[in-house]
């Protein structure tokens, strides 16, 4: 139950044994407390025994003190130890149990089953559950109340929860493609949920296991607490009962109360620090990343303008993951004054990091290792990005370089309408505008990439996907930045809609002139489109020139093989996108 | 439009449910409640008219011979009234009234606790999400230690320290005696003064599963492409963080807020038995202990309709926050 199962994943197998602290505490916590429930009472004495020695404090022939009633208070923990963990695993295996029925044969079966189950385990996870319990234990009467009856009415009381995870999990099993292909074979279903699906619902199981037999304890402790636990057993509820029955509190007899709690709050903390470093390892993100913060070694210092029309300067710049991998090595590249400059290259060949390491984009563990990137502004004067301080960075930012990001579904905020998020970047960079003036120019922004102002009231997932890649164009249009780029802006889009967009794009460059990197790894697009492309490879730009060059006389081998990997490139094709033909006018 | 009204359908569902239940649980049970508690009422001195014995029947179910469906109905007739019978611990107080006394207290207590529980871990969550990676990540394993204490044993320890060492605060009740309970300032100066244990009990045992599920889901949703659209964007850290991260991280723990609420509700029972609270919970175990079942069924039902008013609040409010539950009405 502390592991998350032999059936777990090769994977999860390989990164378990990297144990952190707080696995091995939690362990280490689980363990000793198994250790001392199950043989604590064979060494203990008995825990009734009854002397004239009440209350004494701990030390002498009594460690941990006795009761009112001079019962050794050790004696009594071990037991009442072994008490709890009897009910809290009965509980468990009986709530995994309903869950499991519950959870995974309801939404096996689908359908009417599945709305059922769905909803009783609903309305059982919303009654609030002690109140019940107590209602139940109660009309039993004390005689008939054994440490049975209290697991069966925590279990009835306790399932839900896990039924409703579990649900979730099936759901999406039951469409996998080795489950898909177990029932066309034509297997019966217990077969299909106790071979393909249950297997792989074991870590999710183990780790409910896990919660039912805490959350168990908890009650059951707090059930005793309330004089309503099973009856002539005894648990660490049932002590803390007594404790506190027997004024313990009162007469300050701290060794009789605070031993019980601790150990149930030590048990709960265990098993929650296992389970955090099972997410951690399931889950990489939760993961803790030391920051580092270290300034770039500045060998190239920031460069003066080399001619009028480049916009960015980048000298020998080096990005590196972790001081392991070099993601863009001593790369230089320059931007012109209204050019597209196209960024070719497989994925993985570092054009991502490197365009979000000119605009300091880059999230550790990156971190820029060498060189300089300087920004020329178009009235004079020059900025020395990697050194402008974070309020400068800030304001910076998509007033002089904007960017589209790769998978535009999701560069927009799901809670907020498009106007909301257009807005904010005018009261961030334009706080003297006045409301009305800001919803003009967002409705002018949107009408200039062709969608209808309508939409500004609109959340993201009202719109089809290639509208709100417009969005995001329009937004990075806003400012009207010098520079804009665009990272694979039209690569989740149908053909269609991303031949519409990219004319848009043209048209709107030679409207307002700023310059765009535009990152992809679609050569003929790039071809076709671009004034000038850099190809990359392993963090490198191997060639850089005018795109006719490119295609005309390539010089790397890299290169011609890209080139050589597009059949269609030796037709006559190249017009599709600026003419349109193709197209029929579609947007 | 449709997600309220299926909402509206569920609770009203689950209310149903907890109705039932609380029909059936008592017939399912061995004993026989019924003469538990006229016995009960003899020695109270308490006369058992035709009327009070037949309420008690239908309540708590006894061998009369009378069909169920015919039982159940007038049983439910005398919910929809509010009828719970009357309290044999209270004799001859209806049961509505000694839970209209008590309510208010656990309402505010927990109202009040939930809600700075829920903002004090979810405000802490969002920062150390956001803050990955500092000194704040050691606070994640330290909030798990605080959800793993049993409710009751906190407040223990904390009445040893503050209440009896100290002296700081009551050790119990929830006024002092000699003010009378109204709108004036020296009742409720001594009712915040004896509210402010049971309340930090609750809020330090619930605060870290905010913290943990806000932390968590702050972590997933800073990789998500619109914060780091909104980073490009150059907006202040504080709106994105809030406005971008946060809001968007806070969803699955709104969704969730059932489960949370049950566990406070539970701790609130245990809590008030501790401080002998005049909140609910001491009435429902005063209630258990004198075998005063129809104040028990009351208190049950009058706590679960608490409950799931708070979870359709909660609902609701969910709707406004995520406009694509919305949808579903607009396609």
């Amino acid at each position: 139950m502390t592991d998350p199962g032999p059936d777990s994943s090769a994977p999860r197998r390989a990164v378990l044994p990297r144990s952190s602290p707080k696995l091995v505490t939690g362990l280490a916590l689980i363990t000793a407390i198994i250790l001392f429930g199950v043989t604590g009472p064979l060494f203990a004495g008995d825990p009734d025994a009854i002397n004239d020695i009440g209350l004494t404090p701990p030390g002498g022939g009594h460690v941990l003190g006795t009761t009112q009633m001079g019962q050794d208070v050790l004696a009594q923990i071990a037991y009442a130890t072994r008490g709890s963990l009897y009910i809290g695993v009965l509980v468990g295996v009986m709530a995994t149990v309903l869950s499991a029925l519950f959870g995974i044969v309801g939404s096996y079966a689908g359908g009417v089953v599945d709305e059922a189950f769905s909803l009783f385990s609903n309305v059982m996870l919303v009654i609030p559950g002690l109140p019940l319990v107590i209602v139940i234990s109660a009309f039993v009467p004390p005689e008939q109340r054994g440490a049975w009856t209290i697991a069966v009415v925590l279990a009835i009381t306790g399932w839900a929860g896990s039924a409703r995870v579990l649900r979730a999990q099936t759901l999406t099993l039951r469409n996998r493609e080795y489950v898909l292909a177990a029932r066309v074979a034509g297997e019966p279903a217990w077969r299909i949920i106790t071979v393909e699906i249950l297997p792989n619902l074991l870590p999710l199981l183990a780790s409910q296991f896990v919660f039912s037999v805490i959350a168990a304890i908890l009650s059951e402790a707090g059930l005793s607490f309330l004089g309503l636990g099973a009856s002539n057993s005894s648990t660490l509820g049932t002590m803390l009962y007594y404790a506190q029955n027997g004024f313990a509190l009162q007469r300050g007899a701290w060794w009789w109360f605070a031993p019980p709690g601790l150990i149930i709050a030590l048990f709960g903390c265990g098993l929650a620090l296992i389970n955090f470093s099972i997410d951690e390892i399931t889950n990489p993100k939760l993961r803790a990343v030391p920051r580092r913060i270290r300034r770039p070694r500045r060998e190239p210092a920031p460069v003066g303008r080399p001619s009028q029309d480049v916009v960015v300067s980048v000298r020998n710049l080096s990005v590196t993951y972790g001081n392991t991998v070099r993601a863009v090595k001593d790369v230089s590249l320059e931007v012109r004054r209204g050019e597209i400059l196209g960024l070719a290259g497989e994925s993985g060949s570092g054009k991502t990091t490197l365009a979000y390491a000119i605009n300091r984009l880059h999230r550790p563990p990156a971190e820029v290792t060498a060189g300089s990137v300087t920004f020329h502004h178009r009235d004079g004067g020059d900025t020395d990005m990697l050194a402008l301080p974070s309020g400068e960075l800030r304001a910076f930012r998509w007033s002089q370089m904007s960017v589209v990001f790769q998978g535009a579904m999701n560069s927009l905020n799901p809670v907020m309408t498009i106007r909301a998020q257009l807005e904010d970047v005018l009261t961030t960079h334009r706080p003297q505008l006045s409301r009305s003036d800001r919803r003009a120019r967002c409705a002018r922004a949107l009408e200039l990439v062709g969608v209808d102002p309508a939409r500004l009231r609109s959340y993201p997932h009202e719109l089809s996907g290639g509208m709100r890649q417009r969005v995001m164009i329009a937004m990075a249009m806003l400012l009207d930045p010098q520079v804009m780029i665009m990272d694979e802006p039209t690569s989740a889009l149908d053909v269609v809609v991303q031949r519409g967009i990219l004319r848009e794009i043209l048209r709107l460059r030679d409207e307002l002139g700023f310059g765009i990197v535009l990152i992809t790894h679609d050569l003929p697009l790039l071809l076709e489109v671009s004034d000038r492309i850099a190809v990359m490879l392993g963090g490198e730009i191997v060639e850089c020139a005018a795109a006719e060059e490119i295609l005309a006389r390539p010089r790397h081998p890299y290169t011609r093989r890209l080139l050589e990997s597009f059949p269609s490139l030796t037709g006559e094709r190249g017009a599709f996108v600026r003419t349109g033909e193709a197209t029929g006018g579609a947007r | 439009m449709r997600y309220y009204l299926r909402k509206f359908g569920f609770y009203l569902a689950a209310l149903w449910a907890a109705v039932t239940l609380n029909f059936f649980i008592p017939r399912m049970m061995p004993g026989d409640p019924v003469s538990i508690l006229m016995a009960k009422l003899q020695q109270r001195g308490g006369s058992v008219n035709p009327e009070a014995r037949r309420a008690y029947e239908l309540l708590l179910g006894t061998d009369t011979g009378e069909p169920l469906t015919k039982q159940y109905l007038s049983y439910l007739g005398n919910m929809l009234h509010g009828d719970f019978g009357i309290s044999v611990s209270a004799y001859p107080v209806p049961v509505s009234e000694v839970i209209a006394t008590s309510l208010p207290w656990t309402v505010v207590l927990v109202g009040i606790a939930t809600v700075l529980s829920v903002l004090v871990g979810a405000g802490l969550g969002m920062v150390v999400g956001w803050r990955r990676g500092t000194w704040l990540d050691s606070l994640v394993p330290a909030t798990t230690v605080l959800a793993a204490v049993p409710y009751f044993w906190l407040a223990l320890v904390l009445v040893a320290v503050f209440g009896s060492a100290l002296g700081w605060f009551p050790l119990i009740g929830g006024y002092d005696v000699d003010f009378t309970p109204g709108w004036n300032l020296d009742f409720l100066g001594s009712a915040v003064h004896h509210g402010i244990l049971p309340a930090l009990t609750i809020v330090i045992s619930s605060v870290g599963g905010w913290l943990l599920g806000l932390r968590n889901m702050m972590v997933s949703t800073l990789s998500e492409d619109y914060v780091l659209t909104a980073t490009a964007k150059g907006l202040p850290n504080r709106r994105v963080m809030i406005w971008y991260a946060a809001r968007n991280a806070a969803l699955p723990s709104i969704a969730g807020f059932a489960i949370s609420l049950g566990f406070v509700v539970a701790g609130s029972i245990v809590t008030e038995q501790v401080f002998s609270y005049p909140g609910i919970g001491s009435k429902l175990l005063e209630a258990v202990q004198n075998n005063d079942y129809a104040l028990m069924q009351g208190i049950f039902l009058v706590t679960t309709v608490a409950v799931l008013g708070a979870n359709l609040v909660v609902d609701l409010l969910y709707g406004v926050i995520d406009p694509r539950t919305r949808a579903g009405g607009n396609a």
